[in-house]
């Protein structure tokens, strides 16, 4: 029945404009991040470290919690749109397979979104001259990082579950990567949902690892995606549609 | 024309398209307080200069999408309602673009008033030095009212021709980020960026010392050129966007 709902959620997202963003949104700090470099390169010395600093300080406060609030509004847009409420909830599979099975997806979307970023920073380096080998963490940092980026879209999918908008979450996620900037710079970052990508690509701090112990990355991972399959479970099961 | 903004007002009640802004405002007043915690006499000296630095940088980032929000909320009720037919049949398409674009320059004016007024309120609460600079808290408004509703006419026309919301706000989206990162590069590349405005605009500059890493902010005479050139995007913007709104197939 999962596979089912998974495979109707990859159909949905057949000939979506979100590729566009997808494309874009991840090239966008890639390239202002390796122009700062560039332009800074007599104090930056330690070359891949400082290209992964200045490229995640703006994709991942950024770019990409936004990208992650397109890819969940987009992923809801349908049920919201017309009377399709009433068609996937008579589906018959449990209600909360609908919510995993966007999660599913959105992880999808997540990791090819972190394997963009890996391509883009490793063309970046080539592009800006680097010679020393590649840093052997940088897969940590991506496979880190989507995890955070999966939190992030549990959260964006309760978000867009609730609120009928395309837009309004949207927003919601670009604010929360904001605050999730703050988070970091006062030391909270394992705390709020909305920092945990940045926490897991080692944003601004590549030599120094996890700033955070790695057991409380991953309970703070797994507290936030129980509540939000509870939530979406309870919301899914308990409120009446809206439909038109 | 009064009653196609009003049936406006009346479509607009319960989108919540009033939070949106607020958020926005909340956003800039937790940032302003935070950036203005714990000052000392050389600060406070600046203090002026500092919010009038920092709010339009967070406007460059937050405004646009602040912004393809409110554009989108005005034109997905007419998708999700397929109202547009019915619409048009009582009023010329332009009639409702026109209203459309007044309420939404409703939302982002109050906005810009009320930024400025967290400005003075916080220069007051924090004791800066002198009084609020009243002309350059004039020409912010003035400036960063110009910028926002040049690109409130972009996000409007592509929210209205599309069903899909996705595309207006990818484009407001990208345009956003590209306006806000374009400012760490030089000034030739960002003029050719729309969203890129809210810092060209921009009356206070900062020069940071590396050495002593000292902070001075400086006022910069108001950039008309830069303005003449928002203010030709917002004519052409506006022809266009009746243009082709009034030959989109319903």
């Amino acid at each position: 029945m999962f596979a089912r709902a998974l495979r109707a959620e990859f159909l949905k997202l057949r000939h979506s404009p979100i590729w566009l963003a997808f494309g874009i949104l991840a090239l966008l700090p890639a390239v202002i991040g390796t122009v700062n470099y560039a332009y800074n390169i007599a104090i930056l010395q330690n070359q891949w470290y400082d290209l992964w600093s200045q490229h995640t300080l703006f994709s991942c406060y950024f770019s990409l919690p936004a990208l992650i609030g397109v890819y969940c509004s987009y992923l809801w847009h349908l049920e919201h749109a017309d009377h399709n409420w009433i068609g996937v909830l008579t589906a018959p599979i449990p209600s909360i397979y609908v919510y995993l099975a966007k999660l599913f997806v959105s992880g999808v979307l997540m990791a090819l979104t972190q394997v963009w970023v890996g391509l883009l920073f490793v063309a970046s380096g080539w592009l800006a001259g680097l010679s020393s080998p590649l840093p052997a963490e940088l897969p940590v940092w991506l496979l880190v990082g989507a995890a955070g980026g999966i939190i992030i879209s549990a959260v964006q999918l309760c978000l867009s579950l609730v609120i009928r908008s395309f837009a309004a979450p949207v927003g919601l996620a670009l604010i929360g990567g904001i605050a999730g900037l703050v988070a970091m710079a006062k030391g909270y970052g394992v705390w709020l949902a909305y920092a945990l990508l940045a926490l897991g690509m080692s944003a601004n701090n590549a030599q120094g690892g996890l700033q955070c112990s790695p057991g409380a990355f991953a309970a703070s991972c797994v507290i936030y995606l129980a509540i939000c399959i509870a939530f979406a479970g309870v919301w899914l099961a308990r409120r009446d549609i809206v439909t038109g | 024309m009064r009653r196609a903004i009003y049936s406006e007002i009346q479509k607009a009640r319960r989108t919540k398209t009033w939070l949106a802004v607020s958020v926005l405002l909340a956003v800039q007043i937790a940032w302003a307080a935070w950036g203005t915690g714990n000052m000392n006499a050389d600060d406070l000296r600046q203090g002026w200069l500092l919010c009038l630095y920092q709010f339009p940088l967070l406007n460059s980032i937050m405004m646009p999408v602040i912004i393809a929000v409110i554009a989108s909320r005005l034109g997905e009720v007419e998708h999700k309602g397929h109202a547009l037919k019915q619409l048009e049949t009582m009023m010329p398409a332009w009639r409702l673009f026109d209203a459309k674009f007044l309420c939404g320059s409703a939302y982002v004016l109050v906005a810009i008033i009320l930024q400025c007024l967290v400005v003075v309120v916080i220069g007051c609460t924090r004791g800066f030095e002198g009084p609020p600079p009243l002309a350059l808290l004039g020409s912010y408004l003035g400036s960063t009212l110009a910028v926002s509703l040049t690109l409130l006419l972009l996000e409007q026309t592509l929210s209205l021709l599309f069903n899909n919301q996705a595309i207006s706000l990818a484009v407001g989206l990208i345009g956003g980020f590209a306006g806000f990162f374009a400012l760490y590069l030089p000034e030739s590349i960002h003029k050719f960026i729309p969203w890129s405005y809210y810092g060209l605009l921009m009356q206070v500059r900062m020069n940071w010392n590396r050495a002593t890493h000292v902070t001075r902010f400086y006022t910069l005479p108001l950039d008309w050129s830069s303005l003449t050139v928002v203010l030709v995007v917002f004519g052409a913007a506006y022809i266009a966007g009746h243009v082709v709104f009034g030959r989109k197939e319903v």
